[in-house]
């Protein structure tokens, strides 16, 4: 059953309200917020970002197997073992060297673990 | 009034002088769209910023299927669900659920009691499911097509005929009844 009523008897008119200068005001604080925005670093792949993140690793590596080979005795034969050549290297080094290397090395692990942490909070957040 | 299209234009050659001109348009349709889901004027504003921020950093994501005009709205109504849902404890409130707004027009300060007839259309609008609210406000208060409301609320364009047609009519049975 179709009752009636007609819409025209109250129209468009609402009775909500706004403070005065609303929408001024309005329009300001928007141009604001999205002025202030910086540029958008434009996220690289992620196919990118998994061989950087190797790449780091790598070159940590190698930075350390290169420095600490520097520091191995040369002409020592006795030597065969990879890890204990290495461990008798870094323990020739001294204490500053030390210091650096195992610093570099945590800040290299740091990087790869803070870039896995973000990726991985990335994705829970899609 | 500017023309969508010179709009969009503009936007893309100097966005900041766009979007000045967008929100010229928008800005007031806009937070009558949300004020009339959310009731509340502090709210409505939240909403209502915060969808003006997410045009202009979606506006790339605009394909021109679908009018620009329903693409705003459709970013505004989001919003406004995004925020009934907050205050319920979910991530946002489906359309088939009605809204609990109608709880806060009691409490706002920027509310006119003083016509009564206005008032009461509010109350048998936000007894609706919302999908039948934002079927009836887009087309009454919007003026907006089937077709544009069918993108907004995500249904075809025979639905939202009928979302509005069955929201009509149970507004013109409040509007007659002695509920105020």
């Amino acid at each position: 059953m179709e009752q009636n009523y007609d819409f025209n008897s109250v129209g468009k008119k609402m009775p909500y309200t706004v403070p005065d200068g609303f929408f001024d005001q309005l329009e300001e604080q928007v141009m604001n917020e999205v002025k202030a925005e910086p540029a958008k670093e434009k996220k690289p792949m992620k196919a990118v970002r998994i061989a950087i993140r190797t790449l780091l690793a790598v070159a940590a590596c190698v930075a350390l197997f290169l420095v600490v080979k520097k520091a191995l005795p040369q002409g020592d034969d006795t030597i065969t073992d990879d890890f204990t050549s290495v461990e008798l290297a870094f323990n020739n080094l001294s204490t500053e060297d030390q210091d650096y290397l195992l610093e570099v090395y945590q800040e290299e692990a740091e990087l790869i673990y803070d870039n896995d942490l973000n990726e991985w909070k990335n994705e829970e957040s899609i | 009034m500017t023309d969508d299209n010179q709009i969009i234009s503009l936007i893309r050659e100097n966005a900041e002088r766009g979007f000045r001109l967008l929100m010229a348009k928008y800005k007031e349709p806009v937070y009558w769209h949300i004020r009339r889901l959310v009731v509340g004027h502090a709210d409505a504003q939240d909403a209502t910023q915060e969808t003006f921020v997410r045009i202009f950093r979606s506006f790339s994501q605009y394909s021109g299927e679908g009018t620009f005009k329903s693409w705003i709205f459709r970013i505004a109504t989001n919003e406004a669900l995004r925020l009934l849902g907050r205050s319920q404890g979910k991530t946002t409130l489906t359309l088939d659920e009605t809204a609990p707004a109608i709880l806060t027009m009691k409490a706002d300060d920027y509310f006119d009691y003083g016509d009564v007839e206005a008032v009461k259309l509010q109350k048998a609008i936000l007894a609706l499911p919302a999908k039948q609210q934002l079927a009836f406000n887009l087309r009454y208060y919007d003026d907006l097509s089937y077709k544009e409301i069918s993108a907004v609320i995500g249904s075809t364009e025979t639905s939202a005929k009928a979302n509005y047609h069955f929201a009509k009519e149970k507004i013109i049975k409040y509007m007659n009844s002695n509920e105020i």
